[in-house]
C-alpha cells in the first residue's frame, strides 16, 4: 500500500527539524551514544568482520531460493497448527488482521515493537474497526499516547523529553509523575501489565523467522515480546517475505551482529523463539498462532535495483552514522522507513515518487554501508535510484537538464575548456570575498546554503602542461 | 488474497529472474546434530570451569547476580536469603521435575506460599497455577543452558516449565549444574540443532527464551533503567555437585 502523499515538502520538513534546538541536541546526544557503544562492541570482537561477511553470505543465499524457504517455513509453522496468511499488499494483511479480530471477537490487541505493522499502519484500521491496539514498547508506548510517528527506529522517542513524557503520563494515566525516567517506567510498567492479561490479541512482527524449524524470533530489550506472545489468547505475526532465514546455525550468527550493531549489547536482553501456539501440556502461550507472511512490494526488487536492501535487519546503525539522518532527525524522512536504507524502502514500497527528494538526501560518504552489519552497499543503490528519478522524469526538468548539460561537458574536453573560459568570465559579477555565495537563477538553490569556491584563473589540467 | 500457489509462483519467478549478486550459501549445519552436540558436551565436560569464570563475569557485566553452591539442597537457604530481602511472599516454580527439587515442604514453613507449575495446562491446576503468576514476586527455573560468551540463561518451555515463571514475577532465580555450561552462540546452535532433530527430545514446548540479565529500556531520554517489563533482577544459581 502507498502511504498519504505528505503535505509540506521534505525540504521544509528538514528546515523545521534543523531549527528545533531540542531536537538538535538529543540527535547528537543518542547518535553519537549508539556510535560509541556500536564501535566499542565491534572492537572487542575480532570475529565481527568475518561473521558480517557470513550473515551477508547468508541473506543472499535465502534470497537465491527466497520461495524455497518460504514454502518450508509454511509448512512447519502448519505443522505445528499454526495458520500462514499470504499477503501480496500491505493492505490483505491489514484485512487478514481485522477479519481475525471480527471473527474471535477482540476488542484489544497489545503489541510489541514492528515495523511492518508500522508500514501498514495497522493501528489507525485497528481503531477504526472498534479495537484498541496498545504498543507496549515503552517509546513506542510515549509516541502512541502522544499521537506522533517514532522518530528512530531503536529509539522511537528520543526527540522527547523526561519532562514532556512526565507530563503526558500525567495527562494519560490521572496521576502526577515526576520528571524521572524511573519514576515513568515503573508507571508504564504497572499500567501495560494490566493490559497484558486483558487483551485479546498479542500482535508481534518478527525480527527473523526459521524455515527449517517454523520458528519466529523476537528481540527486545524490554520483554514485553515474551509478554505479547505468552498471555493473549491469539498471536499474530506479520512478517516481510525478507526475514526467512535457513536455520538454527544461520540465526547464530545473526544473533551475535544484531544487537551489537544496534545497541552495543552482546545480545539483547530477551530473545524469543516462538514455535506456533502453547502445546496441551503447557499453562501459557497462546490457544492459536498466526502468521502473516507479507510481500507489499518487496518481490520486484528480488530482481530489482534495490535487492541488497532486502538483506536489511533493521538495526538502525545507519541512521546514527548518517549526516543527514543526525541532522534531521527521523520524523523528517516523512516515511515509515528512515535514514539511508529507509530512503531505499521507502522507494521500494511506495514508489520512486515518493523519494523524489528523499533519493538525494543523502551525501554518499559510505558510514552507512560501513556501518552495516550484512554491509548493504546503500551508496550505490541512492544513485541508481536516482538515475532512475532521472530516467522517470521524476526528477525536477531544470536538475535533469543541468545533469544532463553536466554530462555532456564533462565527456567532452573541448566543450569542457571552453565552458571554463566562459565561467571564469561569467562568475567575475558574483564572487564576494573569494566565494561564490549566490548565483542567479536555479543555481540559486544550491548556493543558497552553500558556497561555492569559484573556479580557479588555470585549470589543474593547465597547470599540469607546466609541470610536464 | 493470492492462494499459497499464486504467491509462491509470483515469487519463483522473481528468483528465477534473477542472477543473483555472487555465490552464496547458508551456514553449514552440522551433517549429524547429536553427534555433534555430544562432541560439544565432551569439550564442555573438560573446559567448563573456564566457561563458568566466562559466564560469571558476562553475567555480572548485564547486572545478573550469580551464586555458586555445592549441593542442589543448599539452593533453598538462598532462594530463603532472596525472599526475605525483597519481602517476597508468592513464589512459583518449575514442577519439581524440571527443577531437581520441591521447594513446597522447604519453603512452606518460612511462610511462603509456593505454586508449582502443573504438567498439565488446561485443567484447574493450569488456571490456579496462572493466578499464582500473576501475583508471585518470585519465579524459580532451571536453565536448559547458561552460555558463557554472553552471559545468557537459555530457557526451554514445556509441560511443567512454564515461560511466565522466568516474565512474570520481579526476581527471577535460575538454577543450573556444569553440564548446562556452553561457550558460544555457535555451540548453542549446535545444541538447537539437535533438539530439533531429535523427535524424542524436549522438543515439544512452544518457546525457547534466551535470558541475558534483568528486563532494561532506554527509551526515556537514553537513562538505562531495569525492570520495564520482565524481571527487575536475574539471579543465577550454579549447583556444583548434586
Amino acid at each position: 500500500m502507498s502511504e498519504p502523499a505528505l503535505k509540506t515538502p521534505f525540504a521544509e520538513r528538514a528546515s523545521v527539524a534543523l531549527k528545533d534546538a531540542f531536537l538538535q541536541e538529543a540527535l547528537t546526544i543518542a547518535t553519537t551514544k549508539f556510535i560509541g557503544l556500536q564501535k566499542e562492541s565491534f572492537a572487542g570482537f575480532p570475529q565481527g568482520d568475518a561473521l558480517r561477511d557470513r550473515a551477508r553470505a547468508i541473506k543472499e543465499a535465502t534470497l537465491q531460493k527466497l520461495d524455497h524457504y518460504l514454502e518450508m517455513l509454511a509448512d512447519n509453522v502448519e505443522k505445528q497448527g499454526g495458520h500462514v496468511h499470504w499477503a501480496t499488499t500491505g493492505d490483505e494483511a491489514r484485512d487478514t488482521i481485522l477479519k481475525l479480530c471480527r471473527d474471535r471477537g477482540v476488542k484489544m490487541a497489545v503489541k510489541s515493537k514492528s515495523m511492518a505493522t508500522e508500514e501498514i499502519e495497522l493501528n489507525d484500521a485497528l481503531e477504526r474497526a472498534g479495537v484498541r491496539p496498545v504498543e507496549t514498547d515503552l517509546g513506542e508506548y510515549i509516541i502512541q499516547l502522544a499521537h506522533e510517528k517514532p522518530s528512530h527506529i531503536i529509539a522511537p522517542a528520543i526527540h522527547k523529553t523526561k519532562g514532556q513524557v512526565a507530563d503526558l503520563f500525567s495527562r494519560e494515566l490521572k496521576e502526577r509523575f515526576a520528571a524521572d525516567p524511573e519514576v515513568l517506567t515503573a508507571a508504564a510498567r504497572k499500567e501495560l501489565r494490566q493490559k497484558f492479561f486483558q487483551a485479546d490479541m498479542g500482535i508481534t512482527g518478527a525480527n527473523f523467522a526459521i524455515a527449517d524449524t517454523g520458528t519466529i524470533v523476537l528481540v527486545t530489550n524490554e520483554g514485553n515480546g515474551r509478554m505479547v506472545t505468552s498471555l493473549p489468547r491469539i498471536h499474530v505475526a506479520v512478517m516481510g517475505i525478507e526475514k526467512v532465514i535457513p536455520s538454527m546455525t544461520d540465526l547464530m550468527v545473526f544473533l551475535a551482529i544484531l544487537a551489537r550493531s544496534a545497541t552495543g549489547q552482546k545480545l539483547s536482553v530477551y530473545t524469543t523463539l516462538v514455535r506456533g501456539a502453547r502445546r496441551p501440556s503447557e499453562v501459557d502461550g497462546p490457544g492459536e498462532f498466526h502468521l502473516i507472511l507479507m510481500d507489499n512490494g518487496r518481490s520486484p526488487q528480488i530482481a530489482g535495483e534495490l535487492r541488497e536492501a532486502l538483506y536489511c535487519l533493521r538495526c538502525g546503525a545507519c541512521l546514527n552514522v548518517c549526516p543527514v539522518y543526525r541532522q534531521i532527525g527521523g520524523h523528517a524522512y516523512g516515511y515509515t522507513y528512515q535514514g539511508p536504507l529507509g530512503i531505499l524502502l521507502t522507494a521500494m514500497l511506495n514508489g520512486n515518487r515518493s523519494v523524489k527528494d528523499l533519493a538525494h538526501a543523502s551525501s554518499l560518504c559510505g558510514a552507512c554501508q560501513e556501518v552495516c552489519p550484512v554491509r548493504i552497499d546503500i551508496p550505490r543503490m541512492l544513485i541508481a535510484l536516482r538515475r532512475r528519478l532521472d530516467r522517470e522524469r521524476i526528477a525536477p526538468l531544470t536538475e535533469r537538464l543541468v545533469f544532463k548539460t553536466m554530462r555532456r561537458v564533462l565527456a567532452s574536453p573541448a566543450l569542457f575548456r571552453l565552458s571554463v573560459a566562459l565561467g571564469r568570465v561569467a562568475q567575475r559579477a558574483f564572487v564576494r570575498d573569494g566565494r561564490l555565495g549566490s548565483l542567479p537563477l536555479f543555481f540559486g538553490k544550491w548556493t543558497k546554503t552553500r558556497d561555492l569556491p569559484p573556479l580557479a584563473a588555470r585549470t589543474f589540467s593547465e597547470r599540469w602542461k607546466d609541470l610536464a | 488474497m493470492a492462494t499459497r500457489a499464486e504467491f509462491l509462483e509470483r515469487i519463483g519467478r522473481e528468483v528465477r529472474r534473477a542472477p543473483g549478486l555472487f555465490p552464496a550459501s547458508a551456514a553449514e549445519r552440522p551433517a549429524r546434530p547429536g553427534e555433534a552436540a555430544a562432541a560439544v558436551r565432551r569439550q564442555m565436560a573438560e573446559r567448563w570451569p573456564e566457561a563458568l569464570e566466562r559466564f560469571k563475569r558476562e553475567f555480572d557485566r548485564v547486572n545478573g547476580i550469580f551464586h555458586r553452591v555445592g549441593r542442589l539442597e543448599e539452593v533453598v537457604g538462598v532462594i530463603r536469603d532472596v525472599a526475605r530481602e525483597k519481602d517476597a511472599r508468592d513464589l512459583i516454580t518449575w514442577a519439581p521435575g524440571e527443577l531437581g527439587l520441591d521447594l513446597r515442604p522447604r519453603l512452606g514453613p518460612d511462610g511462603l506460599s509456593v505454586a508449582v507449575a502443573p504438567s498439565d495446562g488446561q485443567g484447574d491446576a493450569g488456571r490456579r497455577y496462572r493466578e499464582a503468576a500473576a501475583r508471585a514476586q518470585i519465579g524459580v527455573t532451571s536453565a536448559d543452558f547458561a552460555l558463557a560468551e554472553t552471559g545468557t540463561l537459555i530457557l526451554i518451555s514445556g509441560a511443567g516449565r512454564p515461560g511466565s515463571t522466568s516474565l512474570l514475577p520481579d526476581t527471577h532465580i535460575a538454577l543450573f549444574g556444569k553440564e548446562r555450561l556452553l561457550d558460544t552462540l555457535e555451540q548453542v546452535g549446535i545444541m538447537l540443532e539437535a533438539l530439533h532433530a531429535d523427535p524424542a527430545g524436549p522438543t515439544s514446548g512452544s518457546v525457547i527464551n534466551f535470558i541475558t540479565g534483568p528486563s532494561r529500556t532506554a527509551d526515556i531520554e537514553l537513562t538505562l533503567t531495569r525492570g520495564v517489563h520482565g524481571p527487575k533482577d536475574v539471579h543465577a544459581i550454579f549447583v556444583e555437585g548434586r
